[in-house]
């Protein structure tokens, strides 16, 4: 599959507006307050942007659920099947929540929970490739919230992120950019910078810094995160373990200094990953924060997924350049 | 970044209309209602407006899956859990396990999806020495859940008996390891249930 995106320039169709000049109008110093913050809003949720975030995006999502899905399958019918870890009958005592639907419940048969556990892993491989790129992203949707509904039991922080991912590529033009689909439809030309594909990257950023504004708020309440002990808990956890830390016991100021950093980053994430100033910082300190737990817990596909989540801040230019691909949309101002 | 306009060049028309926009507006007030209502209400404390707030969106954040907490490694990172568990095979022979198995649950994320049944359980069950009420009513919430995977252990194993005990991982502190000191974990007796009519003792 080649990367090489969909050309933007010289596209536009008469009446059609994809320039990155999406204003209707610019906002004016005279201009009241509320039609300030009503441009605003428009230009935040509404101007069409560059595709290729959410291509990317879409990529390292569908392997991420083409993984999950395959080890669901290593053991199917314990996950999902009538005789599993959790009796459908019991599934009401973990979810908490009305209308948690799954596709399991009505086909709970060895058989039958293989089947659709298999198609959420063709949808997610479909997905990843950028193959039927709608339908591949509804179906994996349906597959993956069919599985956590139904394993409540079996399903974590991986699982949360993941899921917040794939509403947005379903929202989105997922395929525009990066996919054998973009390949295949390219011959019919139009405009390439897509509102859709702002909306979808805006749901995951905003989403994505409500979860680090709850995780940082919750680690507020307890102790040891004031302490600065709280990564110790972590490193000493042998269950996670697969990184020996424990030579740190002898270095605490490290910890605290540690624990402290991540604590400050996670509070302050909403707030700092908007300005260019600080975003680059933020967004290093989160590879640096999430592949230390994937490498010392254990937790690779956790660390990975919110990995993949950032991965919607990137600028498209910086997409562009890490790609190797030409520039083609003017340079812009966030 | 999505790429956004600039202030200094020419105003042109948004893509969508007023109505689709507005429309749009409405949607995501909506679904952000719910991202944010969802951690806000969830795991305590939590307050009773949020607790109100969030009842129209619960249809909508079952749907959706959004029901999450978000308190990733909060509000203390605590003890590791596992469930000891031996069965009595048919033929009459012993049988012993762990969830999760760091020997046999491979790869990785099949270990942690195991992982989180013993963590999940361990949420429900008090401290041994919490008082009898509490440990009683308690039990009223863990024991279906026990109950279901000792039916699957059970099953998986063709055994005849199971009984799971739960195992609080001693969490040794900086001192402690200096001192290469290493406690005894805490036990928690889970049951014995038996097939076929899953009678907990």
């Amino acid at each position: 599959m080649s990367l090489t995106p969909p050309t933007i320039s010289g596209t536009i169709h008469a009446g059609q507006v994809c320039g990155p000049w999406p204003l209707e109008s610019s906002s004016r110093a005279s201009d009241s307050w509320a039609a300030q913050w009503l441009h605003a809003w428009n230009a935040f949720w509404f101007a069409p942007a560059d595709p290729l975030p959410l291509g990317l995006v879409r990529i390292a999502t569908g392997i991420l659920l083409a993984w999950s899905s395959a080890v669901w399958l290593l053991d199917a019918s314990a996950f999902f099947g009538t005789g599993g870890w959790l009796p459908a009958e019991n599934v009401w005592r973990m979810n908490d929540q009305p209308w948690q639907w799954s596709l399991y419940f009505p086909f709970s048969s060895a058989a039958a929970v293989s089947w659709v556990t298999l198609i959420t892993l063709l949808a997610a491989v479909l997905l990843a490739i950028g193959l039927a790129t709608p339908l591949a992203a509804a179906v994996a949707l349906v597959g993956f919230i069919s599985a956590a509904n139904r394993a409540p039991l079996n399903v974590f922080g991986f699982d949360d992120v993941l899921g917040m991912l794939l509403i947005g590529l379903v929202v989105g033009p997922a395929g525009a950019a990066c996919s054998i689909d973009s390949q295949l439809w390219r011959s019919r030309g139009g405009c390439r910078l897509s509102s859709r594909a702002n909306l979808a990257i805006r749901l995951i950023q905003v989403h994505l810094c409500v979860i680090y504004f709850f995780s940082g708020c919750g680690k507020l309440l307890g102790a040891s995160w004031w302490e600065g002990t709280a990564l110790w808990g972590a490193i000493a956890n042998l269950q996670y373990r697969t990184l020996d830390l424990m030579w740190l016991a002898g270095h605490p100021l490290v910890v605290n200094g540690l624990t402290l950093a991540t604590l400050f980053w996670e509070v302050l994430y909403p707030v700092l990953i908007w300005p260019r100033l600080t975003r680059r910082l933020v967004l290093a300190m989160a590879v640096l924060v999430h592949l230390g737990i994937g490498l010392s817990m254990g937790m690779m596909e956790f660390g990975l997924v919110m990995l993949v989540a950032n991965m919607a801040f990137m600028p498209a230019d910086t997409c562009r350049n890490l790609l190797f691909l030409p520039a083609k949309i003017p340079p812009t101002v966030p | 970044m999505p790429a956004v306009a600039s202030r200094s060049t020419p105003p042109r028309a948004m893509p969508w209309s007023v109505a689709a926009r507005a429309v749009l507006s409405l949607a995501l007030c909506f679904y952000f209602s719910a991202v944010v209502l969802a951690p806000l209400a969830g795991p305590p404390p939590a307050s009773e407006l949020a607790n109100w707030l969030i009842q129209p969106f619960r249809p909508f954040i079952g749907g959706l899956y959004l029901g999450h907490g978000y308190r990733f490694f909060a509000p203390d990172p605590g003890p590791g859990h596992s469930i000891r568990w031996s069965m009595q095979l048919s033929d009459g022979s012993p049988l012993k396990g762990s969830i999760p198995d760091p020997t046999s649950d491979w790869p990785r994320l099949l270990y942690h999806r195991r992982f989180m049944v013993s963590e999940k359980i361990a949420a429900f069950v008090p401290m041994s020495d919490a008082p009898e009420a509490i440990r009683s009513k308690a039990r009223l919430d863990w024991q279906p859940l026990v109950k279901g995977v000792a039916g699957h252990l059970l099953k998986e194993h063709g055994g005849t008996q199971i009984t799971l005990t739960l195992v609080e991982h001693f969490l040794p502190a900086p001192e402690e390891v200096l001192r290469s000191q290493q406690d005894p974990d805490l036990l928690t007796p889970l049951g014995t249930y038996a097939i076929p009519t899953d009678r907990s003792r």
